[in-house]
C-alpha cells in the first residue's frame, strides 16, 4: 500500500481519529456507569442500590452502543487490527464481554424480579468492577503491542496470555481508580440533593481523585520508561506542547474539585470528562504513526481505498447525528432521582 | 493446525450464533407489529390496542435485553475465532458489518430508550415515530447482516488481490444473486415468527381464560396476517432454493440427500428423497424413501432434467450431508405446517367459530396454536444450520476454505471459549424465559390509566444549589 494518494490518507486519519473518538465516547459515558457499579458494590442500603441502577435507565445502552460502534469502525476501517488484536487480546475481551452482558442483564433484569434481587445487585457491581480492569488491562497490552506471523497478510500467530505484564495489570487498576472517580460525581449528579447517598458519594470523589492524580502520574513515568515511542514524542524537539497538555489537564481537574465543592455537579463532570479527553487524545497522537505501538501503523492496517470511500460517504454525517440524539436523550431523562424511584418501565 | 481445534473453533461460532438468533427475529417482527397496533390506537382512541402494545412491549424489551447481551459476542467473535478471514474480507465484510452496528444498532438503542422509558414523557405522536425507528432500524441491522452472509456464499463483486478480497464492484458485491432471495426470506421468518408468537400467547390467555376479549383480537388479527405471511414464506424458500441450485451446486446436492447424478443404469437420477440415511462414505443415501422425477420437477421444472449430484465434486469440496438434509427437511415441514394452521384458523373465523363467545370452545385449536409458537423457532435455526454447513468447506465460497480463514487457536483455548460462552448463553436463555414467563403470568395491566403523553415534568438538568425551585421528585409514568 504504498500508492496511497492524498485523499486516501486523509480518509484514513479521519476514520483513525473516528474511531479514537469512539473509544473516547464510550470511556466518557459509560465509564461512569461502570464506577457508579463499582460504588454500588459499597452501598449497603437495597434500596439505593436499585436505585444507583435506575440512573441509567434510559441510556446505558445508547452508551455502551459507543463501544460496538467503535468495534464497527475498527473492522470496517482497521481490519488488520481487528483480525489479529482480537485475537491477541482474546481473554480479556471474553471477560469483559461476559461482564458487560452480565450487568445488562442484571440492569434488565433486576426490576423485574423480587426474590433474586440481591443477586442481580451483587453481579451488577461485581461485574462492574471486573469490565473496568480487563479494558484497563486490555488498553496496557495493546500499547505494548504484539508479534506477527510473516506471509501477505500478517496475523496474530496465537498465545492467549501474552497480553499479561506488569504494566497491563497496572493499567487495569488504574482504569478502575479512574472510572470509580467518574462514577461518584455521576451519582452526586443524578440524586436529588437531599438524599444521604449524595454525601457518601462526595467522600468517595475526595478519595479517588488523590488516587487518580497519582494514578496518572504513575502511567505517565512508567511508559516513559518503557517505550522508546513515548519517549521519541515526549521527550523530542516539540516537548513543549505535551508539557502544556499536561499542564491543562492539571488545570482541568482542579476545576472539577471546585465544582464539586461547589455542589456544581454537572460543572465537575464536564471538567472531568475534558481531562480525560484531553489525557486520550494526547495519547493517539503520541502513538502515531502506529495504530497499535511497534505492530500496525494507521496506513498499513488500513482497508483499500475503495471501502474507506464509501465508509465515509456513508457515515461521515451519521455520527453527529448520533451525538445530537445522545444529547436529546440525557435531555429527557434528565431529572434527578430518589432512592425509592423505580426503574421505571 | 489441529483439525480438532479446528472443529472446536467452528462450534464456538455456530454456538454463539445460534443462541443470539433466537432473539432478533422476535425483536425484529414484534418491533413492526406494535408499531402497527400502536397507529391503531393512535387512528381509533381504542384502548385495547393501548393495553396490548403496553404488554407485548414488555415482553419485547426482555427479549430486546437477551438481543444485545448476546449480540455483542458476536462483533467479537469474527476477530478471535475467524482472524485471518476477517483481515482478508475486511474491505467488503468489515465495511458491511460496519454499516450495520452504525446505521441500525446505534440508531436502534437509543430509540429503544424512548420507545420504553419514553412513555408519558414525550407526546403519543413522537413516540409513534420512536416505535417505527425500532422497526426500522432492527429491519436495517436484518439487511446488512444478512448482506455480509449472503455474501459469503455467493461472493460477487470482489477480486483476491495478495490475499486480501478487494471489491470491484460494490453494486454486485451488495445485490449478490444469494441476498435477493436471502433477505426476504429472513425478513418474512421474522415476521412469521413474530405473528405465531403473539398467536401463542394469545392462545394462551384465551385457554386460561383471561382477558379473553382482549386477546381474541389480537388472535384475529395475526392469525389473518399469516394467512399471507406463511404461503409467501413458501414460496420466497422455493426461490431461494433455486438461487442455491444455481450458485452453489454443492450445497444443494447437500441439502437433498443427491449423492449420484445418474443411476446405475446411465439415466438420470431423478428421485427426490424423502427421508434416508446419508451414507458419505459409500457416496449414497441408504434406506431411501424416494419420489422418481421429483427433484427433476423441483429443481428444473422438467420431468427428467438433470442435478447434479455430489459425485460431481471433488471428495474435498463435498459438505456433509447429514446436517443440511435434515435441518432442511424440519424447516420446510414447519413451513408447510404453519401454513395448514394459519388455514385452519381462517376456516374456524369464516364458519364464525372465534367470536368472543365462541372461541374458547376450541380448545384443540388453541392447544396447537400455543405449540406452534415454538415451531418459526426451530424453523430458523434449522434454516441457518442448512445454509452454514451447506457451505462448507469453505468459508467464502469457491475463495477462501474454513481452514484458512480460522485463527491459530490451540484445542485448550477454543475449548475455553466454548466452555464459558456453554454456560453464559444457557443462562441468558434461561432467565429470558423466566422473565418471560413472569411477564405473561401476570397478565395485562388493565387497570393504571391510559397514558397520553407529553404532561409531566421533566426537572431541570442544572439548577444553583440554592436556587428555591422546587426539585421535582421523579414521576414513574
Ligand atoms: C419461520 C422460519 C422459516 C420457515 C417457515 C421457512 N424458512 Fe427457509 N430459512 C429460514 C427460515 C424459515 C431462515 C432461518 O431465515 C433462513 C436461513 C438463512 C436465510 O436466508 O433464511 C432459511 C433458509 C432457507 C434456504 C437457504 C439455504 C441455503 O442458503 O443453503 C432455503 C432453500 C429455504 N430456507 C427454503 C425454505 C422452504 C422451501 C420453506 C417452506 C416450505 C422454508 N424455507 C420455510
Ligand atoms: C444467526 C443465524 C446464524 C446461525 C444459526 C449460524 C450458524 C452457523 C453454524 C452452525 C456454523 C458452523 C458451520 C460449520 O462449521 O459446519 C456457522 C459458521 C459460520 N457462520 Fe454462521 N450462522 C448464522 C448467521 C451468520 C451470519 C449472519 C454470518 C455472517 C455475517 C455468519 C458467518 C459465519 C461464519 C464466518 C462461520 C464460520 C465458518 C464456517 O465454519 O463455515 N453466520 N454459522
Ligand atoms: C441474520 C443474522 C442476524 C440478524 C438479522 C441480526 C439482527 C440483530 C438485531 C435486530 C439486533 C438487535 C437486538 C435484538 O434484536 O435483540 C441484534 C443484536 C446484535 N447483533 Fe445480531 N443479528 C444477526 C446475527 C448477528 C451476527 C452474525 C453478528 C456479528 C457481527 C451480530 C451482531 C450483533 C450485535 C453486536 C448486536 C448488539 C447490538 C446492540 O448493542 O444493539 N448479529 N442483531
Amino acid at each position: 500500500m504504498n500508492d496511497l494518494s492524498q485523499a486516501h490518507n486523509f480518509l484514513i486519519y479521519a476514520w483513525w481519529f473516528a474511531l479514537g473518538f469512539s473509544f473516547l465516547m464510550y470511556i466518557m459515558l459509560d465509564g461512569a456507569d461502570l464506577g457508579a457499579g463499582v460504588f454500588s458494590l459499597f452501598v449497603h442500603d437495597h434500596q439505593e442500590r436499585g436505585a444507583i441502577m435506575a440512573t441509567m435507565a434510559g441510556t446505558w445502552d445508547a452508551n455502551e452502543t459507543w463501544l460496538v460502534v467503535a468495534g464497527g469502525i475498527l473492522f470496517g476501517t482497521f481490519p488488520m487490527v481487528y483480525g489479529s488484536a482480537f485475537h491477541y487480546l482474546m481473554l480479556p475481551l471474553i471477560i469483559v464481554l461476559l461482564s458487560i452482558m452480565m450487568r445488562a442483564v442484571s440492569l434488565e433484569f433486576r426490576h423485574l424480579s423480587q426474590r433474586t434481587q440481591w443477586l442481580w445487585d451483587g453481579l451488577f457491581g461485581v461485574a462492574s468492577l471486573t469490565t473496568l480492569f480487563f479494558a484497563g488491562m486490555a488498553m496496557g497490552a495493546v500499547l505494548q503491542g504484539y508479534p506477527l506471523t510473516g506471509g501477505q497478510v500478517p496475523t496474530y500467530p496465537g498465545g492467549m496470555l501474552r497480553f499479561v505484564s506488569a504494566f497491563s495489570v497496572w493499567t487495569g487498576i488504574g482504569a478502575v481508580i479512574a472510572a470509580s472517580l467518574a462514577g461518584s460525581l455521576f451519582i452526586r449528579a443524578r440524586f436529588e440533593r437531599t438524599e444521604a447517598i449524595r454525601v457518601r458519594a462526595a467522600v468517595w470523589v475526595d478519595r479517588t481523585f488523590y488516587l487518580a492524580l497519582a494514578a496518572v502520574v504513575v502511567t505517565g513515568i512508567w511508559s516513559l520508561a518503557i517505550f522508546e515511542w513515548v519517549r521519541a514524542k515526549w521527550l523530542g524537539p516539540y516537548f513543549w506542547i505535551w508539557l502544556l497538555l499536561a499542564i491543562v489537564v492539571v488545570l482541568a481537574t482542579f476545576q472539577m474539585r471546585r465544582a464539586t465543592r461547589k455542589e456544581r455537579d454537572l460543572a465537575a463532570i464536564l471538567w472531568l470528562n475534558a481531562a480525560i479527553a484531553i489525557m486520550w487524545l494526547s495519547m493517539m497522537f503520541t502513538m502515531l504513526p502506529w495504530i497499535v505501538p511497534n505492530t500496525w501503523t494507521v496506513q498499513a492496517a488500513a482497508s483499500p481505498a475503495v471501502s474507506l470511500v464509501t465508509f465515509t460517504l456513508a457515515m461521515g454525517s451519521f455520527l453527529p447525528v448520533m451525538l445530537a440524539y445522545n444529547w436529546y436523550q440525557i435531555w429527557v431523562f434528565r431529572a434527578r432521582i430518589n432512592k425509592l424511584t423505580g426503574y421505571g418501565h | 493446525m489441529d483439525p480438532l481445534a479446528i472443529l472446536l473453533t467452528r462450534l464456538d461460532f455456530a454456538w454463539v450464533t445460534s443462541l443470539h438468533f433466537l432473539y432478533p427475529p422476535l425483536t425484529i417482527g414484534l418491533s413492526a407489529l406494535l408499531f402497527v397496533s400502536e397507529w391503531r390506537w393512535l387512528a381509533t382512541n381504542d384502548e385495547g390496542w393501548y393495553r396490548l402494545v403496553r404488554f407485548f412491549e414488555k415482553l419485547f424489551i426482555i427479549n430486546f435485553g437477551a438481543g444485545v447481551a448476546t449480540g455483542v459476542t458476536m462483533e467479537m467473535a469474527f476477530g478471535i475465532l475467524y482472524g485471518p478471514f476477517s483481515q482478508a474480507a475486511g474491505p467488503f465484510f468489515g465495511v458491511v458489518l460496519g454499516y450495520e452496528t452504525i446505521t441500525a444498532f446505534m440508531y436502534e438503542a437509543g430509540f429503544i430508550g424512548l420507545m420504553v422509558f419514553g412513555w408519558g414523557k414525550i407526546s403519543r405522536g413522537m413516540h409513534l415515530f420512536a416505535t417505527f425507528n425500532v422497526m426500522l432500524s432492527s429491519t436495517l441491522s436484518a439487511f446488512w447482516i444478512m448482506d455480509a452472509n449472503s455474501w459469503m456464499q455467493t461472493p460477487t463483486g470482489v477480486e483476491l488481490r495478495n490475499g486480501v478480497f478487494h471489491v470491484t464492484d460494490w453494486w454486485a458485491a451488495i445485490f449478490n444473486p444469494n441476498f435477493i432471495y436471502g433477505f426476504p426470506h429472513m425478513w418474512i421468518a421474522a415476521l412469521e415468527l413474530a405473528l405465531f408468537f403473539v398467536i401463542g400467547v394469545a392462545a394462551w390467555f384465551v385457554l386460561k381464560g383471561r382477558q379473553v376479549a382482549l386477546f381474541r383480537r389480537a388472535l384475529q388479527y395475526a392469525l389473518l396476517a399469516a394467512v399471507v405471511i406463511t404461503p409467501l414464506q413458501i414460496y420466497l424458500g422455493d426461490a431461494l432454493g433455486h438461487v442455491v441450485g444455481e450458485t452453489q451446486p454443492a450445497a444443494l446436492a447437500a441439502m437433498e440427500g443427491h449423492y449420484q447424478t445418474y443411476d446405475a443404469d446411465g439415466t438420470i437420477n431423478t428421485a427426490w428423497t424423502i427421508i434416508g440415511w446419508p451414507n458419505d462414505a459409500a457416496n449414497t443415501m441408504d434406506w431411501a424413501i424416494s419420489i422418481p422425477h421429483a427433484l427433476s420437477l423441483i429443481e428444473t421444472y422438467s420431468w427428467n432434467g438433470k442435478v447434479p449430484g455430489l459425485d460431481q465434486f471433488k471428495p474435498e469440496n463435498r459438505p456433509p450431508v447429514w446436517v443440511p438434509f435434515y435441518s432442511f427437511r424440519v424447516m420446510v415441514a414447519i413451513g408447510f405446517f404453519l401454513f395448514g394452521v394459519a388455514l385452519w384458523g381462517a376456516y374456524l373465523m369464516w364458519r364464525g367459530r372465534l367470536s368472543a363467545t365462541t372461541i374458547a370452545g376450541n380448545r384443540w385449536f388453541l392447544r396447537i396454536l400455543v405449540f406452534s409458537a415454538f415451531l418459526p423457532y426451530l424453523a430458523i435455526w434449522t434454516g441457518w444450520w442448512t445454509r452454514e454447513v451447506g457451505r462448507q468447506p469453505w468459508l467464502v465460497d469457491g475463495m477462501m476454505r474454513v481452514s484458512e480463514g480460522v485463527s491459530r487457536m490451540t484445542v485448550f483455548e477454543a475449548a475455553l471459549w466454548l466452555g464459558a460462552f456453554f454456560v453464559f448463553e444457557l443462562l441468558v436463555w434461561y432467565f429470558t424465559w423466566y422473565f418471560l414467563a413472569k411477564v405473561l403470568r401476570a397478565g395485562p395491566d388493565m387497570d393504571s390509566p391510559v397514558v397520553t403523553g407529553g404532561d409531566e415534568l421533566l426537572g431541570h438538568l442544572e439548577n444553583a444549589p440554592d436556587s428555591d425551585e422546587d426539585e421535582p421528585a421523579y414521576v414513574r409514568p
